[in-house]
C-alpha cells in the first residue's frame, strides 16, 4: 500500500465510524421517544405498564365529564366496546365535548385510571383523529361517511 | 344552474391555462440539441406564460371577491359575510387555488429569469425548457385533476365558509411567501439540470445561480418564520415550534438550501465541489416537492390539509418520482465527470464549509427520519405512533454545538490552506470576552447547567467574532459591504440559538381558576382579573376577559384574551392576548367558561421571545444585504 492509499483508507474508515455512531445515537433516541397510539379495546387486551407514555383516542362518553369546579376534570373515553377512565388537570381544548372524538397523551396511574398530561387540540368540530375513525370502523361502530 | 356569466368566466380561465400549456410545450423544444443554440424570443413567450396564468388567477380572485357560488371552490371555501381580506386569501386557502398559485409563481420565476442578463445562450435555453417542463407538469395536474374552475350543478345561495382558525392576516400571506420560497428552488433545479445537460458547471454558472438561491432562501426563511409566529400567538400553546410534521416539511428544504447557499460560494470562488452543488440543488427542490406532497396530500392531518383525495396525493408523488428518476439518472451519468479536482487541504475554509454542510444534512436526516418513520410504520404495520419533540431536541442539540464552533472559526481560515492557530489568535480576545460573559450571566441567574453554559459561550463567540470581523473601525469604511450580509445572518443565528436556550430555560406557565378581582401571580408579576366583556366582531361573537398587569398596585398593561364563537362554519376559537416586553413576553389564554363565577386561565411568561424573532429577522436581512450587494456590483 502506498501512503496515499493508506491515508485515503484511514479517512474512509474514520468517516464510516462517525457515520455509524451518529446513526446509532439518532436511532436509539428515536426509539426512546416514540409514543404509540391505542384504542380502549387494544388497551384491554394488553398488559398495562404504568409510567409508559402513550396516546389514547376515542369518543368522549355521554354524561361522563365531571369537573370539581376548578381545573380538575375526569371523563371516560370509549370506542363503544371498551372504556377508559381519564383524569386531567388543566385547560381543555375548545372543541372538547361529549360524543366527540378526542386524543389524550399521558400514562396510567393505576390499572383502571389514565392520567392525561395533554388533551390534543383539534382544529374543527367535524375533525376526528383518523386513528379513531379506523378504530370505530374496525369495531363496526362508524356512522360517518 | 350556473349563469352564463359564470360559464364564460370558467371557460375563459381554463382556456387561458390551456394557452400557457401549449406555450410551455413549445418551449420544451430547447431540450433538443437542434434548438439549443437558437436565440428564441424568451421575453415574449415567457410573458405569455406569465400573463395567461396571471389572468386565470385574477379570474379566480374575482369570483372569490364577488362570492360567486356557481363555482364549487368558492362554495366550499367562502361565505358572503367573510371580511374582504379573507375572501381574498380564501383564493389560495384551498387545494385547487393553492395549486394555481404554485403554477403562477413558477411562471413568474420563469419570466424574471428570461429577462435577466445572461451571456450563455445554451444555459438559458435549457433552463427555460426545464422550467416549462415543470409548468407543464403542474398545469396538467391542475387541468386534469384539480381545476379550480369547476361549476356547481345545483344552485346555492351561501357558501360553507373558511375555518376561522385560518382567518388571520398573517395566514393570508404565509402561504404565498412560503410558496415563493419552494417554487424559487425550481429555478435552482433547472440550473442543475441545464448545467449537467450542457456539461458546464463552473464559476460563471455558480455566479448566475447564486442570487436565485438567495431569493428563494429568503422567502422560504420568511415563510417559515411567519408560520411559526402565527403558531405562537394563535394556537395558544405557548411555543413557536412544535416539530409537527408540517413544520418539519418546510424545515427540510430550508436545511438543504442553507447548505447549498454555502457550497455555491466554494464553487464560485474556488471552482470545485461541482457534484456536491448539483446534488444539493436537486435535493432542495425534491424536498420542496415532498413538503408540498406531505402537506397537501392529506397524509398528515393538520390545518394545512385541504385534500384527502388520495388521487391528488398520488399525482404529486408520481411527479416527484419522475423528477427524481430523471434528475438522478442524469446525475449518475454526468455528475462524476463534472467534478474538478479539488486542491484544498484538510484545514481550509473549503473544509470548514463542507463540514457545516454535513452538519446541516445530519439535522436534515434527523428531521426526515422523525417525520417519515411514523408514516412508514403506519403503512407497513398499521400501527399509529408519534415521535416526541424530545427526540429532536436531544439529537439536534449536539450538532448545533458543532455548527456554532465551525461557524465561528471557518470564516477566519484561509481558502485552500489555512491555520487554526492563526484563526484563534485573531479572535482570542473575543473568545475570552464571550467566556466571561457566559459565566457572568450563568452565575447571575444561577440556573444554567454545564451544557447551557457551553451553548451560551458558543453563541456569544459567534456573535462577537462575526461582528468584529465584519466591522472595520476606520473613517471611510465602517462596514465591509461585501460581508455585511454574512455578518448579519451569522450573528443573527447566534442570537437565535442563545434566545431559544434562554427561552426554554426561563419560560413558565401556570393555570389558575380566576374570579373577577382576583390577583394572580407568576414570576414576580401580578395580574389583576378586571372584568368580563361581551364583544361583537365582524363575523363572530366573543367573550372577552380583561386582565391588567400591576406594577406598584397600578395597572400598566392590559390583556384581553377572548373566546370567539363563529357561525359559518360553527366553530369556537380562543384568542390569546400577548403583551410584548423588551426582555419578556407575557401571554394569557382563557378557557371556555364552564361556571358563572370563575374562569380557567393560563398565564405564560416567555423571556427573550423578541430576541428569537430579532435573530430570525437578522438572518433574513443578512440575505437581503447579500443580494443587494450582488446586484449593485
Amino acid at each position: 500500500m502506498t501512503k496515499a492509499v493508506k491515508n485515503r483508507l484511514i479517512k474512509i474508515l474514520l468517516s464510516l465510524l462517525i457515520l455509524i455512531v451518529a446513526v446509532l445515537i439518532i436511532i436509539l433516541n428515536l426509539r426512546d421517544n416514540i409514543v404509540y397510539f391505542y384504542t380502549p379495546t387494544e388497551l384491554s387486551q394488553m398488559e398495562i405498564s404504568e409510567k409508559k407514555i402513550m396516546r389514547v383516542g376515542g369518543l368522549v362518553k355521554k354524561d361522563s365529564i365531571n369537573n370539581d369546579g376548578s381545573k380538575n376534570f375526569s371523563f371516560i373515553i370509549t370506542d363503544k366496546v371498551n372504556e377508559i377512565n381519564v383524569i386531567f388537570q388543566g385547560i381543555l381544548p375548545n372543541l372538547f365535548a361529549e360524543e366527540k372524538g378526542v386524543v389524550v397523551e399521558g400514562s396510567y396511574v393505576r390499572e383502571t385510571l389514565f392520567r392525561a398530561d395533554k388533551v390534543l387540540a383539534k382544529h374543527d368540530e367535524n375533525y376526528m383523529p383518523p386513528e379513531v375513525i379506523n378504530a370505530l370502523k374496525d369495531d363496526g361502530k362508524w356512522q360517518g361517511q | 344552474m350556473a349563469g352564463s356569466m359564470s360559464l364564460t368566466l370558467s371557460f375563459v380561465a381554463t382556456f387561458s391555462l390551456v394557452i400557457c400549456f401549449a406555450v410551455s410545450l413549445f418551449q420544451m423544444r430547447y431540450f433538443f440539441s437542434k434548438y439549443e443554440s437558437v436565440i428564441g424570443n424568451h421575453f415574449l413567450l415567457s410573458m405569455v406564460q406569465l400573463i395567461s396564468c396571471l389572468f386565470s388567477f385574477l379570474i379566480l380572485i374575482y369570483v372569490f371577491l364577488t362570492s360567486n357560488f356557481d363555482f364549487q371552490i368558492v362554495y366550499s371555501n367562502s361565505h358572503t359575510e367573510k371580511p374582504f381580506l379573507y375572501k381574498l386569501s380564501g383564493t389560495w386557502g384551498n387545494h385547487e387555488g393553492s395549486l394555481l398559485m404554485w403554477i403562477l409563481i413558477l411562471t413568474i420565476f420563469n419570466f424574471f429569469y428570461a429577462i435577466s442578463n445572461s451571456s450563455d445562450i445554451k444555459l438559458r435555453n435549457k433552463i427555460i425548457a426545464n422550467q416549462s417542463f415543470l409548468i407543464l407538469g403542474f398545469l396538467s395536474f391542475c387541468l386534469l385533476m384539480s381545476s379550480p374552475f369547476i361549476l356547481l350543478k345545483e344552485d346555492v345561495s351561501q357558501g360553507l365558509g373558511l375555518n376561522p382558525i385560518l382567518q388571520d392576516p398573517l395566514l393570508a400571506i404565509h402561504p404565498p411567501v412560503l410558496y415563493v420560497g419552494y417554487v424559487g428552488f425550481s429555478l435552482v433545479f433547472s440550473f442543475a439540470i441545464a448545467g449537467m445537460l450542457n456539461n458546464k458547471v463552473d464559476k460563471e454558472w455558480a455566479s448566475a445561480l447564486k442570487p436565485w438561491i438567495l431569493i428563494a432562501w429568503i422567502f422560504l426563511t420568511l415563510g417559515i418564520a411567519l408560520g411559526s409566529f402565527w403558531a405562537y400567538y394563535e394556537l395558544g400553546w405557548g411555543g413557536f415550534w412544535f416539530w409537527d410534521p408540517v413544520e418539519n416539511a418546510s424545515l427540510m428544504p430550508w436545511l438543504s438550501a442553507t447548505a447549498l447557499l454555502h457550497c455555491i460560494i466554494v464553487l464560485e470562488k474556488r471552482d470545485t465541489l461541482q457534484s456536491w452543488t448539483i446534488l444539493l440543488s436537486i435535493l432542495t427542490f425534491s424536498l420542496s416537492l415532498i413538503g408540498t406532497f406531505l402537506v397537501r396530500s392529506g397524509i398528515l392531518n393538520s390545518v394545512h390539509t385541504f385534500a384527502s383525495d388520495p388521487g391528488r396525493g398520488l399525482f404529486i408523488l408520481l411527479f416527484l418520482a419522475i423528477v427524481l428518476l430523471f434528475s438522478f439518472s442524469l446525475f449518475a451519468s454526468k455528475g462524476g465527470t463534472m467534478e474538478k479536482p479539488s486542491s484544498f487541504r484538510v484545514i481550509s475554509r473549503e473544509s470548514g464549509i463542507l463540514v457545516n454542510n454535513w452538519l446541516l444534512l445530519t439535522i436534515l436526516f434527523i428531521v426526515f427520519l422523525g417525520t417519515i418513520y411514523p408514516l412508514f410504520i403506519d403503512l407497513i404495520l398499521e400501527k399509529s405512533l408519534t415521535v416526541g419533540p424530545q427526540y429532536y431536541v436531544m439529537t439536534i442539540a449536539p450538532i448545533v454545538f458543532l455548527l456554532l464552533i465551525f461557524m465561528t472559526i471557518t470564516p477566519l481560515v484561509g481558502w485552500a490552506e489555512g491555520s487554526i492557530n492563526q484563526a484563534l489568535a485573531k479572535i482570542k480576545y473575543s473568545l475570552i470576552f464571550s467566556l466571561t460573559l457566559a459565566f457572568a450571566i450563568s452565575l447571575y441567574f444561577d440556573l444554567f447547567s454545564i451544557t447551557q453554559v457551553i451553548i451560551l459561550f458558543l453563541s456569544f463567540s459567534l456573535i462577537v467574532t462575526t461582528f468584529f470581523s465584519g466591522i472595520k473601525f476606520s473613517k471611510n469604511n465602517f462596514f465591509i459591504k461585501s460581508i455585511l450580509g454574512k455578518t448579519l445572518s451569522h450573528a443573527g443565528f447566534g442570537l437565535f440559538i442563545f434566545s431559544v436556550i434562554a427561552n426554554a430555560t426561563y419560560s413558565e406557565e401556570k393555570i389558575y381558576d380566576a374570579k373577577v378581582k382576583d390577583i394572580l401571580e407568576l414570576q414576580n408579576h401580578q395580574f389583576m382579573f378586571e372584568k368580563v366583556n361581551q364583544v361583537e366582531g365582524e363575523n363572530y361573537n366573543s367573550i372577552q376577559a380583561v386582565f391588567s398587569l400591576l406594577e406598584d398596585n397600578k395597572a400598566v398593561k392590559q390583556f384581553t384574551p377572548e373566546i370567539r364563537f363563529y357561525d359559518n362554519p360553527p366553530t369556537v376559537t380562543s384568542e390569546t392576548s400577548i403583551v410584548h416586553g423588551l426582555f419578556s413576553d407575557m401571554y394569557i389564554v382563557m378557557n371556555v367558561p364552564q361556571y358563572q363565577d370563575s374562569i380557567s386561565v393560563r398565564i405564560h411568561v416567555k423571556p427573550f421571545m423578541n430576541f428569537i424573532w430579532l435573530g430570525v429577522f437578522m438572518i433574513i436581512v443578512g440575505g437581503l444585504f447579500s443580494i443587494i450587494y450582488r446586484i449593485k456590483s
